[in-house]
This record gives structure tokens, C-alpha cells and sequence, in this order.
């Protein structure tokens, strides 16, 4: 990943790079997250978003409480066969670009209830998951490391290529010839 | 300034007693269990009469109820009704037994309010059908979740658990 | 359009509650503007909601702002804790009772402890009831400031600074307790007999600290909302319990002791060496919200206090029974028992049934919240919406107890 320098922001200058770059580097320090905290990982994060980690710095301190204005959604908690047709609805109106992070054992795996008859084994049998974070509760640091790893994650983001194409653009194969 | 805790303080040898006196046919096996609980088996049929009477015992009023337990004993289900007296600051703890087959009883939300959930909860997980609740519906599980799972014999099913 | 955002089928709650609008219009209450047949509209409240503290979900009935009614519906976080509890055994159970009140973990351990400590006959050593004691109270403390934070916090959505005041400092009590058991919130720090370990160096002094600094703090809380208009407006006056309601309903804890009730476990039904600790049982007369407030601020004064003392009573000794660690596999003889414990929420109560065997036959748990829970179709109808958040805040739920 080319970052750039610091040095080239001191002075009047151009800098060179690509469109996606751009665009994902913003996104990657801009992120809105979802405050779907479920259970105990739900303190946890609150945690992490006041004054002593302060999840701020990292751009992150919008977290709305509406699907439709988040890119993010932390599932933090236990979520059982109730939930679960609850969480796609959730994940379904989050619009694209979307992410989740798994935070906490339950939803990754299932954690300490995982032979419960109600419980999902792991969050990402319902919805796909960019980034793992265990812990039983993580340790707001933990949730942090994650959130770095998903940065990561956004800053490969492809998003020019992604963009479909208008048909115009694409010339159509001649009658008559292959494709 | 209202409600007193413990203005009626009972030994807990006379206050069993005293309700194995008052309850006589309906009331058996009333042991004291150290030490504050007073533990009887109350008869299913008896049971509504009986509570009315033990909330409305001038010595030892019964007022609130602390929780309904369901238990599944194998050979039969059974009640568990945990009861609290304010005027003697002690609990009562009353065992029904519910026949595994015809699961129902009376219930006590007319006599306690606090029963109605509690009540619910012991349908959700064991079973037992309580005759008479205003509202007996699952309350813990998804509503067409089948069987009872604190059931012995519960088995986890598919229908039940697809994203085991 | 694709099936995800269709408006999905109506289930029992919601149906129960258009049954109860079909039945009130029936009676003749409907709408009384031409053209309506009813004024009334079903909307749901959660289960994800920023203002329910947790996965509650409320199926209301609104006529404009004034909630007619209100549906709660528990168990999204239903975990089958109860049933868990009889594939592990009494020790590897402890951890998952942790996750039970998961802001006020040692409360629920104890709790739990307690009902395997009377079933199997184990009596603790006394230095490990004074430092249970210590705990437990640093907990109690650290709960009612997410309790009240989280409160203040619905009020006005995150403006308020309290909330960041008591984060703050409750970040301070969970070093202390991470210090001593070696996990911010599920401390798996209760054993049958004792403890799992003993007070490290220094650990007292640091203590002592924080409880000199505590006492000015919790006044800065109070000078933040006590003299706001805004506030005492929004909470004096609503959402009162009335001394009947605590009986009829089971009510324990803050919500109880608001409304004169002066029920407390410690002082009631005294287990542990609370005998010996001098500390006051704070009830205020109302009821109302704003005295669910003042009774849990008073509670952390008293918290302090009996912290304080138990510092100074601690005795010498073993934090464990026996030689080495305490019993891994404990069998207790057969039968059922019960103990209630005085969480920050209320009467935390463990009923355990026990065949003889390494895992418990049947457990449940009493759980304050669940029974306080079934108070709110009573408490927020007849208020407006804003005023239905308010109190069910003040209600303190926390839905891993509510759900197990």
C-alpha cells in the first residue's frame, strides 16, 4: 500500500495515485458503525467509545443507531435462531459498501454457549464476516486491533473496478461473430 | 411508613407448624429447610385454594410470589412455586407434581400477578400447561419453536436449530 | 423487490396487539375522527434499539404520543444458560454465570456460589468473605454507573456529560478488579469455599485511594443533572411503583427501595459477614424516576463506605479451602435449595436441584430484571413515548438476566 508521505503534505504539491486509493483510504478513516451490541461484548464496546480508549481517534465515533446510515456492523454478542432473521434484515438495509466484524467468541463461534440449543454457531453463518475479533469479552485494545485489520481490509477495497459498466461503453459483438 | 419487613417474626419450626396445622389434607411433607425456607407438597387439584389461602393468612401472609420453576423428574414434572412473607421474612417453598402425560395445572396469576411470566416460562421450557392464564405463550423462544427443551428427552432438531 | 425488504409477517406479539385495538374499537373506543376506525398504530420498538439497553424488543401502541399499551417481547438473547448448566459441571459452570447480569459479574457469581456453597455444606474462609464483600460492592458501584450513565444517555441521545464522567471512572474500579482476577468483566474470580486468588501487593492501598477520590466524584455526577430543569422535569413525577405493585409483581432492589420499600437483602435476609458492616439501606418515598436516580447515587455513597470498613476488618488467612485449590469436582448430596442475593438490580436468586451427581439436575435463575419487566405494560402506559423511554431506563435492565 503506498501511503503518502508526510513530507509531500508540508509543501503546495501533486500527488499521484489511484482513484481507489483515494476513495478507500477516506472511507477506511471515516467509517459510521452500527451499535449492534447484543450482550456483554455490547459494554465492551461502549467502553471503547469513551473517554479512556477513546475510538475516536480513529474516526470511528459515529456510531448511529440506524442500519441505513452505517457502513460497519459490529455484531457484539450471543445471536440465537430469534435473532437471527432479525440481523439479515438489519445487514440488508445497510447499504453497499458494507462491512461486519465478528467481535467476541459468541459470534464468531457460538463461544461458551456454543451446544445451546438456540444459539448460532458463529455470526457468519447469516451474514459475511470481514474481520474475527476474540476475546470473551475482547479488551477494548483487542476491538481496536480489529478495527486497524479492517482498515486494512477497506484500503484494498477496489472501488472503480467494482462500478459496472454503463453498456455503451462495451462494444457490441458484430452479428454473426463470436463474443 | 408503609410496608413493614418482619413485624410478625416466627420461629421456622412453628411456622410449619403452623401451616401443616391450617392445611392440613392439602399441605403434606412440611419440613423446614435452615434457614429461612419452609418446604411442603402442595396437591395439583388443591393448589389454587390452597394459595388463596396461604396469600391470605392473617399470621403469615404469602404476598409475593419469587418465582414458578418447572422440573422435569423424569417420572413426573413438577411445579415449584417459591413464595415470600412479608411479615415473617421468610420463603415457602411449594412442590406440585404434574403428571408427565396431562401436563396442566392451576394457575396463581389471579392470586399472585407475578406469576404470569413466570408461568410462561415454565410452559416455554418443560411444559406444563397452567389452566386459566390469561396469555400462555412461549416467551423465551422464536413462537414455532417445537418441543420443550429443558425437557430430559429434548432432542435438538433442525427445525428448531439450523444454524447449528 | 427482493423478499429481505418486504414488511415481514406479523407474530404473536404484534398480532396480540391488533387483537387488543380490534377489541377496544369493538368496545366503542375507536376513533372518534370522521373517516378512522381506530387512532391507535402498532409500532415496534427494537430489538435493536439504541434506548432499550439491549436486545428488548417493545411492541407499542401508540395513539399520537401516548402509549396505549405495551407488548414486551424477551429472548433474543436467550442462550440456554439453564440448560447448559446441567451438561457442565457445578465448577465449569461458574464462568457462564458471569454472563448472566454481565455488568455486575461478581454479584451473579456470588449469588451462584453461594446456593452450591449451602447445597454441599462448604463454608468459606473469612478472609474470603470480607474480600467477597469488597468485590462485590466495587462491582455494585461500577454497575450503577452504567446503570445511571446509560440512563442520563437516553435522556438526551449521548449529550449528556455525565455519561462520559462515569465511564470514566468506572474504568478505574475495573482496574482493580483486573488486577485481582485478571479480566475486566468476566472475572471467573468466585470458587466454592474462597476465592481463586488472594489480594495482590498493593491492591489495598490503590483501593483506599479510589475510595477517598469516589465520594467527591459522585457529587460532581449529582451537580451535573440535579439542578437541570430539563432533567428534574423529565423524571420527577412518572413512571411511579407503587408499594402495591412490589408486592403484587415481586419488584426488588432500586425500584423497590424508591418507592419506601426497604427491602434490601443485605439487611433483610444477611448473608456473608454483612452483620458486622455498618451501612444504611437508602429508600426514598416516591417511586418515581427520579427517585430510582437518587437511591442508586445514595447506593454507591453506602458501596463506598462498606468498602471502606471491610478493608479495615481484613483479616488474615487463606482465601481457599485446603492445602492447595479448591474442590474442581464437588458433588452435593441430593435435594434443592435456594439463596437470594442483593445485585445491583435486585433479588438475584439461584434454585438449584441437585441428583447427587457432578452436574446440577436443574437451574434457574430469579432473576430481579425479569421480574421488574413485567411491570412495563403497566408503567408506561398513559405516557408520552419520550416519557416511556425515560422510565424504562430508569428500570435498569440488563437482557442477559432477563434472557438467560
Amino acid at each position: 500500500m503506498r501511503y503518502p508521505k508526510l513530507e509531500h503534505f508540508q509543501e503546495p504539491n501533486v500527488i499521484t495515485t489511484t482513484a481507489d486509493f483515494i476513495f478507500s483510504w477516506a472511507r477506511s478513516h471515516s467509517v459510521f458503525p452500527f451499535t449492534y451490541g447484543l450482550a456483554c461484548c455490547a459494554i465492551e464496546m461502549l467502553s471503547s467509545g469513551f473517554a479512556r480508549f477513546d475510538v475516536a481517534r480513529y474516526g470511528m465515533e459515529v456510531f448511529r443507531p440506524t442500519p441505513r446510515q452505517c457502513d460497519l456492523m459490529i455484531v457484539a454478542g450471543t445471536v440465537n435462531e430469534k435473532m437471527a432473521p432479525v440481523l439479515k434484515r438489519l445487514y440488508d438495509q445497510m447499504s453497499e459498501p458494507k462491512w461486519v466484524i465478528s467481535m467476541g467468541a459468541c459470534a464468531t463461534s457460538g463461544g461458551p454457549f456454543y451446544d445451546g440449543y438456540n444459539v448460532v454457531n458463529g455470526v457468519d453463518k447469516i451474514v459475511p464476516v470481514d474481520v474475527y475479533i476474540p476475546g470473551c469479552p475482547p479488551r477494548p485494545e483487542a476491538l481496536f486491533q480489529g478495527l486497524l485489520e479492517l482498515q486494512v481490509k477497506i484500503q484494498q477495497h477496489k472501488f472503480v473496478a467494482e462500478t459496472p459498466k454503463p453498456a455503451a461503453l462495451t462494444p457490441a459483438p458484430a452479428a454473426g461473430e463470436e463474443a | 411508613m408503609g410496608l413493614e419487613i418482619g413485624t410478625n417474626p416466627m420461629d421456622m419450626d412453628a411456622i410449619a407448624a403452623r401451616l401443616a396445622a391450617d392445611f392440613a389434607a392439602a399441605l403434606t411433607d412440611v419440613r423446614v429447610q435452615e434457614p429461612d425456607t419452609v418446604v411442603a407438597r402442595c396437591d395439583r387439584a388443591a393448589l389454587k385454594d390452597v394459595a388463596r389461602r396461604l396469600k391470605a393468612h392473617a399470621e403469615i401472609g404469602y404476598e409475593t410470589l419469587n418465582f414458578v420453576a418447572g422440573v422435569d423428574k423424569v417420572r413426573h414434572l413438577e411445579s415449584v412455586y417459591h413464595v415470600y412473607s412479608w411479615k415473617t421474612n421468610t420463603y415457602l417453598e411449594l412442590h406440585v407434581e404434574v403428571p408427565t402425560a396431562a401436563a396442566e395445572v392451576d394457575t396463581v396469576c389471579d392470586v399472585w400477578p407475578a406469576a404470569d411470566w413466570h408461568e410462561r416460562e415454565s410452559w416455554d421450557m418443560v411444559g406444563i400447561k397452567y389452566l386459566g392464564h390469561p396469555d400462555l405463550r412461549r416467551i423465551l423462544l422464536k413462537d414455532d419453536f417445537v418441543g420443550h427443551p429443558l425437557r430430559k428427552d429434548y432432542v435438538d432438531s433442525v427445525e428448531n436449530h439450523p444454524h447449528a | 423487490m427482493p423478499d429481505q425488504f418486504a414488511t415481514p409477517e406479523p407474530d404473536e406479539a404484534v398480532k396480540l396487539a391488533l387483537r387488543r385495538i380490534e377489541e377496544s374499537t369493538a368496545r366503542g373506543e375507536g376513533s372518534d375522527v370522521e373517516g378512522l376506525a381506530f387512532n391507535e398504530v402498532v409500532v415496534n420498538m427494537g430489538p435493536q434499539h439504541p434506548s432499550t439497553h439491549g436486545v428488548l424488543r417493545l411492541v407499542v401502541t401508540l395513539d399520537g404520543e401516548l402509549v396505549k399499551d405495551v407488548i414486551p417481547v424477551i429472548g433474543y438473547l436467550h442462550r440456554c444458560k439453564e440448560k447448559l448448566a446441567e451438561k457442565r459441571t457445578y465448577y465449569q459452570y461458574i464462568p457462564i454465570v458471569d454472563r448472566t447480569e454481565y455488568v455486575a459479574g461478581m454479584n451473579c457469581e456470588w449469588g451462584y456460589v453461594m446456593t452450591v456453597e449451602k447445597l454441599a455444606g462448604i463454608r468459606p474462609t473469612r478472609r474470603a468473605e470480607f474480600i467477597r464483600v469488597i468485590m462485590a460492592e466495587l462491582n455494585r458501584i461500577a454497575s450503577h454507573q452504567v446503570a445511571v450513565g446509560t440512563f442520563t444517555a437516553d435522556l438526551a441521545p449521548l449529550g449528556t456529560a455525565m455519561v462520559f464522567y462515569m465511564f470514566r471512572d468506572r474504568e478505574n474500579i475495573l482496574d482493580l478488579l483486573e488486577e485481582v482476577s485478571g479480566a475486566r468483566m468476566m472475572f471467573n474470580y468466585f470458587r466454592f469455599g474462597g476465592l481463586r486468588y488472594d489480594l495482590p501487593d498493593g491492591w489495598v492501598e490503590k483501593c483506599r485511594d479510589l475510595m477517598k477520590r469516589l465520594p467527591k466524584l459522585i457529587d460532581e455526577y449529582e451537580s451535573l443533572v440535579q439542578d437541570n430543569a430539563i432533567f428534574l422535569q423529565r423524571c420527577v413525577g412518572k413512571g411511579v411503583i407503587t408499594q402495591q405493585d412490589v408486592v403484587d409483581y415481586g419488584i426488588t432492589g432500586p425500584c423497590a427501595r424508591a418507592s419506601g420499600v426497604a427491602h434490601d437483602l443485605r439487611r433483610t435476609r444477611p448473608y456473608s459477614v454483612y452483620p458486622e458492616l455498618d451501612f444504611e439501606v437508602c429508600t426514598e418515598s416516591h417511586g418515581d424516576v427520579f427517585d430510582r436516580y437518587q437511591v442508586r447515587m445514595d447506593e454507591m455513597r453506602e458501596s463506598v463506605k462498606i468498602v471502606e470498613q471491610a478493608l479495615d476488618m481484613l483479616p488474615k488467612g487463606p482465601v481457599q479451602l485446603g492445602a492447595l485449590r479448591a474442590p474442581y469436582v464437588i458433588t452435593p448430596p441430593p435435594g434443592a435449595c435456594y439463596t437470594g442475593q442483593e445485585n445491583p438490580r435486585g433479588e438475584y436468586g439461584t434454585y438449584i436441584v441437585s441428583d447427587g451427581s457432578r452436574y446440577p439436575y436443574r437451574l434457574k435463575f430469579r432473576d430481579p430484571c425479569f421480574c421488574n419487566l413485567q411491570l412495563f405494560p403497566k408503567l408506561l402506559s398513559g405516557n408520552k413515548i419520550a416519557d416511556a423511554v425515560a422510565i424504562s431506563g430508569s428500570i435498569d435492565l440488563v437482557l442477559g438476566g432477563i434472557d438467560r
